[in-house]
């Protein structure tokens, strides 16, 4: 067991999380000083307000080190820790019966979607992935950024948003589909792609 | 195959993220409720401990062990007399016999619940 005077910043993430498992506290809190960013970028864009973000990252770290000895290292830590933020994000949205609100929004925000891509230029096109999200619809928000940020397939989305398989599905490819062309670099054609991502397999 | 491009570029992008300048004050926030708890934990352990400690202390001293420790005297001494006559009587048959039984219970029972207290004060 090392003493407290070890200094973590040079240790890899799965030396990390053996030392955390062990109790390790302050090893612990160089994985969240390493990847506490990351989480609460996802939470932001997902639709989580800044605030909001970071109470939930903050719980989603608290979980994964009660958890931690389930952590085998397979995957990313970051992944590992993003996942448990999605699920506790989407517990905390349907615990506060926003989940459906949040579902029904669609309309309104693929009017806004449609405003703003219609005269947006090439420069338009190059935006960061923060402003190409705010195209999206809340669902297709979500979904977009459990699959592609968090790293669920659409059928463990489906679970986690308590929705058909084929809502997250079509959720998914509009939100892609906006993103595409928002995302497309200069010249690119994006006109009548068809999606069919790899993650269709649910 | 364009497609499968788009999303790799675009699971790109989601791991792409800029440290935010609090990323530090995060850390130790976590890390202050991450002690918190387990502080927590320690002082509920610890005062369940002594909870243990005063109940059993109180239950062995407060209920007819006095009677039941006699009798247990009475039955030793006839046993020691019965042994008497087989054997040599040993020491600790004499100390039971003695009524020393009690006081080492209340002084193990004392013990126990010292050790919790010090557990405590050395936390805090």
């Amino acid at each position: 067991m090392p003493g407290k005077s070890l200094s973590f910043a040079s240790q890899h993430d799965v030396e990390l999380c053996a030392y955390a498992a062990a109790g390790e506290r302050r090893a612990f809190g160089e994985l969240v000083r390493r990847h506490g960013s990351a989480v609460r970028n996802l939470l932001r864009r997902m639709g989580a307000q800044a605030a909001e973000a970071d109470d939930v990252a903050q719980d989603a770290f608290l979980a994964a080190f009660e958890r931690i000895s389930e952590f085998r290292g397979e995957g990313t830590f970051t992944g590992w820790v993003k996942r448990i933020a999605a699920r506790l994000y989407l517990r905390r949205l349907q615990r506060e019966k926003r989940l459906a609100a949040l579902a029904a929004e669609e309309g309104r925000e693929e009017a806004d979607a449609a405003a703003g891509l219609g005269n947006g230029g090439d420069a338009d096109r190059r935006m960061d992935l923060e402003e190409a999200m705010k195209a999206l619809s809340a669902p297709e928000r979500l979904c977009v950024s459990m699959c592609y940020g968090a790293g669920l397939s659409h059928g463990e989305a489906a679970e986690a948003l308590n929705l058909p398989l084929g809502t997250v599905k079509s959720h998914v490819k509009r939100g892609l589909d906006k993103l595409r062309a928002r995302l497309a670099p200069n010249g690119e054609p994006n006109e009548g792609a068809v999606v069919e991502g790899r993650r269709s397999n649910g | 195959m364009a497609e499968v491009d788009f999303e790799r570029r675009l699971e790109r992008l989601f791991a792409q993220s800029p440290d935010m300048p609090d990323a530090q004050a995060f850390a130790e926030r976590v890390e202050r409720r991450l002690d918190r708890g387990w502080n927590l934990r320690r002082w509920l352990i610890g005062a369940a401990g002594l909870a243990g400690g005063v109940v059993g202390a109180s239950q062995l001293v407060m209920s007819n062990l006095f009677q039941r420790v006699e009798s247990a005297e009475q039955s030793a001494r006839v046993l020691s007399q019965g042994l008497a006559r087989v054997t040599p009587t040993t020491d600790m048959v004499s100390a039971l016999s003695g009524g020393y039984g009690l006081w080492i219970a209340v002084g193990l029972a004392f013990v126990t619940m010292g050790v919790f207290a010090a557990r405590l004060v050395q936390e805090f």
